[in-house]
């Protein structure tokens, strides 16, 4: 048998021991049950059944958004006892001794703690297509924000079914796992502001400005100033380095969604929903502050420059964050998954105080 | 279990590396607690060895080691030739550990969980379901099969964690407390089922504290106290030490009086429920006591120890003041 039969037998086992309860099925019908009232308020504040197109991108943001946070809390629950539960119900050991590998085992489990997630994904896929149906949305925003939830559920899963066997205590593991879910959806906005706050920068600087308190200004047909004069000012200032600190912005799940899908611009290259804001915003993150050298307004004047770059412009010339942030969980995941496998290895050499093997 | 429990293994600061398992000189500690500090033993092919000890004197740490789980922190293991820890796959291909834990995935039914385990075995599907029926047969659990397992009475779900340790045909059998919570026909059942497994020419341990029950079961003996297997020596001076022995007759009047004559004063000469307990140095004596017994006509109903071999040489070798 290959390692990956082995490796689906385990997942078997866990599809038919854990997701087989009734609590499992009620948990699913809550699940449905939030998003069909999350859709139903949304379709009928929005008034979305009139042709707004506008009202329908914004509904499908908010329960792409929804799902994301709900599957978020559910996955945890499913996977973040998956080794130590075992452990606790004395099925672990027995498991261990036959010619199953400790890889297969742990990774079994992962297969198993996601597939079981994916389901609560597939449960909301109608409420997605049906916000689809309501018109503003490209089918491929669709299609790679559906592929993004499924991709943040296998992290979710794998760090829960990691820690379940990094931890001893299946209510630790679980409770772990909720946080790091929060740290990723939360922390990453709150260490984000502290980061930038605690690298600011004292820095001089010189603007230019245009004397537009001078009477004799005259202003061109574009109302541009014509040939005005220029005042400099110099004063010192802090300036947080949100450039430094951007790539914990990139690793919210809600970011690498939002900076994921394709954006539809407007004809000068404005954003039209609220993955485009999202997006522009922590792609801006991204760019050392301008103020930093200051701002020669009479410079830009001369050189016919558009005072402010265009959010196209600024997302073309990124690094683009859902990348960032997808290997910062990546990475996560595995070292979850690699840690589980090393501490769950038997014979077993060291055990944590207090904990028996079998 | 015959008369002379004379645990082989103690004798041989083990050497041979046959298809049993060889033990020599293993320790295991958890921080501070020294779980088996000295053990050496050896278990032969085609004989069962009981593993005998009080709670916490290391049975269980021991069977851990054996079974490709714990690594231990000195001396070697060797179980149907292959080291537990440099070479688990074939120790876990050769072995059947049936855990003192009585761990079952309580939503599947008996059949499944055979099947389960073994394709963990790497069985195909057929193979596996065959030996699933198989094995609900051997162990009688046909009625429940199709139940979860979580329904299952205690006694049941020891039988199937026998039949899980048997699910690939195992030529090593390592079985902690495997009677625990069995009633008296699952308890003769298992006892058939042992003798027949080793007579198939399979090395089965068997550790237990209910020592009558081991009496009946194994050929050999492994005594542990606090983690130290005995040694031989210690095990040939429970030989000569001295034992009760309980004797009753048809005529206990007679029975009192003609031990008073053998040399049993009264005051040596304990009643217990019908029978009477002496004191005795060894078998030899016990023969003579018996002769002369008979010779002045006492009518004898029984004679024998009062308690079994086993639990003789390990309250001895325990040094509790019952083991006289």
């Amino acid at each position: 048998m290959s390692f990956f039969g082995g490796l689906w037998t385990i997942t078997e086992i866990e599809l038919r021991q854990r997701v087989r309860g009734t609590a499992w099925w009620i948990l699913l019908g809550v699940f449905v049950g939030l998003i069909l009232l999350v859709t139903a308020i949304l379709t009928y504040a929005f008034g979305a059944w009139t042709d707004d197109e506008g009202s329908g991108g914004a509904i499908y943001s908010v329960i792409i958004y929804f799902v994301l946070l709900l599957a978020t809390l559910v996955t945890p629950a499913l996977s973040g006892n998956s080794i130590n539960g075992d452990r606790d119900n004395g099925t672990l050991a027995t498991t261990q001794v036959t010619l199953v590998s400790t890889p297969q085992l742990v990774l079994g489990k992962f297969l198993a703690a996601w597939i079981s997630s994916l389901v609560f994904l597939i449960a909301a896929v109608p409420f997605i297509l049906w916000s689809f149906a309501l018109g503003g949305t490209k089918p491929e925003v669709v299609v790679v924000s559906i592929i993004v939830l499924a991709a943040e559920l296998a992290v979710v899963s794998a760090i829960g079914v990691g820690l379940s066997g990094l931890m001893r205590r299946p209510l630790f593991s679980v409770a772990v796992t909720y946080l790091l879910v929060a740290m990723l959806s939360i922390g990453t906005l709150i260490f984000y502001s502290l980061g930038g706050l605690l690298l600011q920068q004292h820095v001089t600087v010189t603007d230019n400005y245009v004397d537009y308190s001078d009477p004799d200004l005259e202003f061109d047909a574009q109302g541009n100033p014509i040939d005005p004069e220029c005042i400099e000012q110099t004063y010192d200032t802090t300036v947080p380095r949100w450039d430094a600190v951007w790539w914990m912005l990139a690793a919210n799940p809600y970011v690498v969604l939002a900076d994921a899908v394709p954006t539809t611009y407007t004809s000068n290259g404005g954003i039209t929903d609220m993955f485009g804001s999202i997006k522009v915003g922590v792609r801006s993150a991204q760019l050392p502050p301008t103020y930093l050298t200051g701002y020669d307004e009479c410079a830009a004047l001369a050189a016919g420059d558009d005072r402010y770059e265009s959010a196209k412009e600024i997302i073309d010339r990124t690094t683009p964050g859902w990348l960032v942030g997808l290997l910062i969980h990546l990475a996560l995941a595995v070292a979850a998954l690699a840690g589980a496998i090393a501490v769950t290895h038997a014979p077993a050499r060291r055990l944590a105080p207090g904990s028996r093997v079998a | 279990m015959s008369t002379s429990s004379t645990a082989s293994g103690a004798t041989s600061r083990a050497s041979t590396t046959g298809s049993g398992i060889v033990v020599n000189g293993v320790a295991r500690s958890f921080g501070t607690v020294h779980a088996v500090r000295d053990v050496t033993f050896s278990a032969p092919e085609g004989r069962v060895t009981g593993l005998i000890g009080p709670n916490g004197s290391g049975k269980t740490t021991l069977l851990l080691m054996l079974a490709t789980l714990l690594v231990p922190d000195r001396g070697s293991i060797s179980v149907a030739g292959h080291d537990p820890v440099a070479e688990p796959s074939a120790v876990r291909a050769a072995m059947g550990w049936m855990p003192d834990v009585l761990g079952s995935w309580s939503a599947l039914t008996v059949r499944a969980t055979l099947e389960l385990t073994g394709r963990l075995y790497r069985f195909d599907r057929a193979r596996a379901a065959a030996r699933a029926t198989e094995l609900i047969d051997l162990v009688d659990l046909a009625e429940q099969a199709d139940q979860p397992t979580r329904v299952l009475s205690r006694g049941q779900k020891q039988r199937l964690s026998l039949a899980r340790a048997l699910v690939h045909d195992p030529r090593v059998l390592l079985l902690d407390e495997p009677a625990s919570g069995l009633d008296p026909g699952a308890r003769v059942a298992l006892r058939v089922l042992v003798r027949r497994l080793a007579s198939e020419g399979r090395t089965i341990i068997v550790s237990s504290h209910v020592l009558a029950e081991l009496d009946e079961m194994a050929d050999d003996a492994v005594y542990l106290e606090a983690g130290v297997s005995a040694s031989a020596d210690e095990i040939a001076a429970t030989r000569t030490s001295m034992r009760d022995w309980r004797v009753r007759s048809l005529d206990p009047d007679a029975l009192r009086g003609a031990l008073v004559s053998a040399g049993f004063p009264a005051n040596e000469q304990r009643m217990e429920g019908a029978g009477v307990l002496v004191a005795l140095p060894g078998e030899e004596a016990a023969a003579k006591l018996l002769a002369a017994l008979v010779r002045k006509k006492v009518p004898i109903s029984s004679f024998a120890p009062a308690v079994g071999d086993l639990e003789h040489t390990f309250l001895d070798l325990s040094g509790q003041e019952g083991a006289r």
